[in-house]
């Protein structure tokens, strides 16, 4: 099981897989690398801090492969955007990819064409939360690939013709995403749902933000927030620990602390006093439902009853949204989903409507599964279910590095990676009545945002 | 047989390499072609397989039965309803799913080592005794029939399912049917139909299962000997004599309402399987060409004049029969027209000039790194083994791969452009709201 923190992918999706450990180890490399401070060790992950600029390194050594997973982790996402720069975390992203001073096209050695010619498997995206960068490559092009990262930490080319090239190619990308009805009406239901937060906006940003950002804005941005007392260094793979922390010294040490402090994000979102309802009308042929409420930020003591709580509303055939919808031929699928983020996170049911179905069938369905939970709980077999897939999850982890650096990933966003080891011992120690629990204390319906997708009939021409 | 995956070449290629060897063993049991791979990672199983009972042997009865047979499979068996089946794996965290491709239904699951068993007798079970209740199909029907509604407004299966048409001739198995005749078949399909299918088409002949991860070998052939013991029946794959011929150009638009990003495919068919003489220096030469950020289209088209998010090109549907080759992009409707022109002009420049000595060695160089960055998964080395097997090679292929791309030499590459490949002949699909294009 993994976070389910929505994320806006800048350019392509990636790999998968998982690797990790599970013994909690004493801090060996911290005795022979010097300028690191040991900090804490959990399920086989050591966290490090680089004594002269606050980076945070976290170690995961696994020899199952010759290969190793490098990421960093900035924490500045969507969440840091404000009117007129929505999206600009997201372009930001995209022109990391133009060049830095050390590392670029015209040398020939720049962090597409390094990682493309030794095959690396690479990508970079922004979420709500953080926006990171990540390569899995032969444990020989580890130096290689820091070298190029930290480089563009500090001294990214950031040039207006650049800007002006990779804002259509951006546009692009909200025009793909807005192809999909139901991408356009998860994106209405969260704007709705948050009214101050930025999570209000989506991480891709407003068209016209993302057409008309100046590259002053950006050099602003960058300047604010990719300092490496803003970032996470992840390496999990075929390392020795002192090494890997001589290489990140060796590249990462040459940059200060951030001159003045990382700029806070200090909103808070007003109570929601009363039900909230969008409609979206588009071309389509099949309806959506979505039901959405407002939980916690994603360390809250809450969260593992609310995880235990979707899977026993969507994990397989037993699942009850499947029982009550799918099997009864009101949706062609249904799910429960919590958003994990830093701050207010968001609860999502949907259904996608099988035909002849309403949406008014779709919605009450729904509602009545989560009542049912509120007034009559789970089973203990129910919950007993859910904690042997995580034992299997457990397990799962462990084929790959890629993966236990993605999920890494997302708990360093919601801001405390030790989450990945002990959020799945926590909903192993979720009970029938903290699932009822948490249904009552959040799913109200005055606390609630309902959005329906109404396709709309029109004429086509061609093949 | 016996084969060792991996060692022999990251021995050649870069010592770092040669830790992740790993044991490949190949045997029929039960008349199943089954190959098993140990890897480093502990209790974890992965299971793909695959059985020649795909879309394009529905031959000349109803298309939508393979699919809706697939889709029946993991509906409960002659002694376990579904819900039955599905607590057997949530118990224990263990995945079983089914889809139906082109030609072949693919088997994916995962389990801890203990489980193996439980979930190989699953497979085998819901594969040779589905239960095939007229309910349940009453519900696999309508479930296939939403899906099939809503790719009708999905720009990316659209293009695709015009491009497949206008490139591959009647009769051929790479040749799609319209999403509207699968609808109408699909409203008409019948449980007797599904059946009848299911006697002719599911079997041991030509079905495939691969085990990669902490697997016990022995004891997984016991399992699936006994699984599958008296089981008979089955039919290889369609392997046309005669390759698909492209029919010359043509521009096919398909008109959707109010999308925002148009996609384009522009290609042709190729006449070749991956085993045919070529056809490994015409991808690598495409690569060159569409191979990720480095790649031609991507570095000019998206880079330097940002007409596009995404464009690649690659060869496709190869396997088995003979298959395509195609340039894929997305592009907003005020931008189509200077898209395709520039996607046009890099396609005619690298078709007419062919590749460079240090592009050739670059992507060589990557197409090698990632095939190795690729095999340090579970599920990596079954999708690597599956596809070797299913391409007719051995074992041995997955070593030999890096060495076959390695040896590729520019003239060789660039004559399997020239050879295979026509620009002027090419079919330009394009699906979305053209109208705001000025088409």
């Amino acid at each position: 099981m993994r976070p389910k923190v929505r994320m806006s992918t800048a350019i392509a999706a990636c790999l998968m897989a998982a690797a990790g450990g599970s013994s909690v180890r004493a801090s060996f490399a911290a005795a022979v690398a010097p300028g690191f401070s040991y900090v804490k060790s959990s399920g086989g992950i050591d966290e490090y801090r680089l004594d002269s600029n606050g980076l945070t390194v976290l170690l995961a050594p696994d020899h199952s492969a010759p290969v190793v997973t490098f990421q960093v982790t900035y924490q500045v996402g969507s969440r840091n955007e404000v009117t007129g720069t929505t999206g600009a975390t997201h372009i930001l992203e995209h022109l990391m990819f133009k060049g830095s001073e050390g590392y670029n096209d015209p040398k020939g050695n720049s962090v597409k064409q390094f990682l493309e010619r030794v095959g690396g498997q690479f990508n970079a995206n922004t979420s709500v939360d953080r926006t990171t960068y990540f390569a899995t490559v032969g444990r020989e092009n580890l130096e290689g690939y820091i070298a190029i990262e930290a480089d563009r930490m500090r001294n990214l080319w950031l040039h207006e013709a650049d800007r002006q090239s990779e804002m259509t190619v951006v546009r692009n990308e909200y025009e793909r995403g807005k192809n999909d009805p139901d991408n356009v009406l998860l994106e209405a239901v969260t704007a709705a749902a948050y009214v101050a937060l930025p999570y209000h906006h989506p991480t891709i940003g407003w068209k016209s933000d993302i057409e008309h950002v100046p590259i002053a804005k950006l050099h602003d941005f960058y300047d604010a927030f990719y300092w490496p007392n803003n970032a996470t260094v992840s390496i999990i793979g075929d390392i020795e620990p002192a090494a890997a922390l001589e290489l990140v010294k060796k590249y990462y040490g040459v940059y200060p602390h951030s001159p003045q402090p990382i700029p806070p994000m200090y909103t808070e979102e007003p109570p929601q006093i009363g039900a909230r309802r969008v409609v979206i009308k588009r071309p389509g042929e099949l309806g959506t439902v979505v039901i959405a409420h407002k939980v916690p930020n994603g360390r809250d003591a809450d969260q593992p009853a609310l995880e235990m709580l979707d899977a026993i509303l969507s994990s397989g055939k037993n699942a009850r949204l499947y029982r009550a919808l799918v099997d009864k031929g009101i949706a062609l699928n249904a799910g429960s989903a919590t958003d994990l983020h830093r701050d207010l996170s968001l609860h999502t049911v949907y259904a996608a409507l099988a035909p002849g179905a309403t949406h008014m069938q779709a919605e009450k369905a729904l509602l009545a599964e989560i009542d049912r939970i509120k007034t009559g709980g789970v089973t203990a077999a129910e919950v007993a279910r859910v904690k042997q897939q995580f034992i299997a999850a457990d397990a799962y982890k462990r084929d790959g590095t890629a993966g236990v650096a993605g999920e890494i990933n997302e708990w360093i966003a919601v801001g405390d990676w030790t989450l990945y080891i002990s959020f799945p011992q926590k909903v192993e120690q979720v009970t029938p009545a903290d699932v009822q629990r948490v249904a009552k204390k959040y799913f109200e319906e005055d606390q609630s945002t309902t959005g329906w997708f109404v396709p709309v009939q029109q004429a086509e021409k061609g093949s | 047989m016996r084969s060792t995956i991996g060692a022999a070449l990251m021995l050649a290629c870069c010592g770092a390499w040669a830790n992740m060897a790993a044991q490949g063993q190949r045997s029929q049991v039960a008349g199943i072609d089954v190959i098993t791979d140990r890897t480093n990672v502990k209790d974890v199983v992965v299971i793909v397989g695959t059985l020649p009972a795909g879309d394009a042997m529905a031959e000349s009865g109803s298309i939508a039965i393979p699919t809706l047979t697939g889709m029946m499979l993991d509906r409960g068996t002659e002694s376990l309803d579904k819900f039955a089946i599905s607590a057997q794996l949530e118990n224990v965290g263990a995945e079983i799913s089914f889809s139906v491709a082109t030609q072949s239904v693919e088997i994916r699951a995962k389990c801890l080592k203990k489980d193996l068993p439980l979930v190989l007798g699953l497979i085998a079970s819901e594969l040779r005794k589905p239960a095939l209740q007229p309910e349940e199909f009453d519900k696999a029907k309508q479930q296939f029939i939403g899906a099939l509604q809503g790719s009708l407004q999905n720009t990316e299966s659209r293009a695709e399912e015009a491009f497949g048409r206008a490139i591959f001739p009647e009769g051929h198995p790479n040749r799609p049917h319209p999403v509207a005749d699968y609808l109408t078949a699909a409203k008409s399909a019948t449980l007797d139909e599904v059946k009848a299918f299911h006697a002719k088409y599911y079997g041991p002949a030509h079905m495939m299962l691969v085990l990669v991860g902490d697997v016990p070998v022995a004891e997984a052939q016991a399992e699936i000997a006994k699984d599958f013991a008296g089981w008979s029946g089955g039919q290889d794959y369609i392997r046309p004599v005669k390759p698909a011929v492209a029919r010359g150009p043509r521009e096919v638009p398909v008109v959707l309402n109010d999308k925002p990003s148009v996609s384009v495919i522009l290609g042709q068919a190729t006449g070749l399987r991956y085993r045919d003489p070529g056809t490994l220096a015409l991808r690598v030469g495409t690569a060159v060409l569409g191979r990720g950020f480095t790649g031609r289209l991507m570095g000019t088209v998206r880079d330097k004049e940002g007409l596009t998010y995404s464009i690649s090109a690659g060869l496709a549907e190869d396997t088995i029969a003979d298959g395509s080759w195609d340039i894929s992009a997305s592009f907003a409707p005020e931008l189509l027209n200077k898209g395709v022109a520039a996607t046009r002009r890099e396609l005619d420049k690298w078709w007419r000039d062919g590749v460079t000595d240090t592009e050739l060695a670059q992507h060589k160089q990557g197409i090698v790194g990632s095939y190795l960055v690729s095999l340090s998964t579970t599920g990596g080395l079954a999708a690597a083994v599956v596809t070797a097997v299913q391409r007719g090679y051995d074992l041995s292929w997955l070593d030999q791969y890096p060495e076959a791309v390695n040896a590729l030499t520019r003239d060789e590459v660039n004559a399997a452009i020239k050879t295979h490949l026509d620009p002027k002949t090419m079919v330009l699909v394009e699906a979305g709201s053209l109208g705001a294009a000025g088409h």
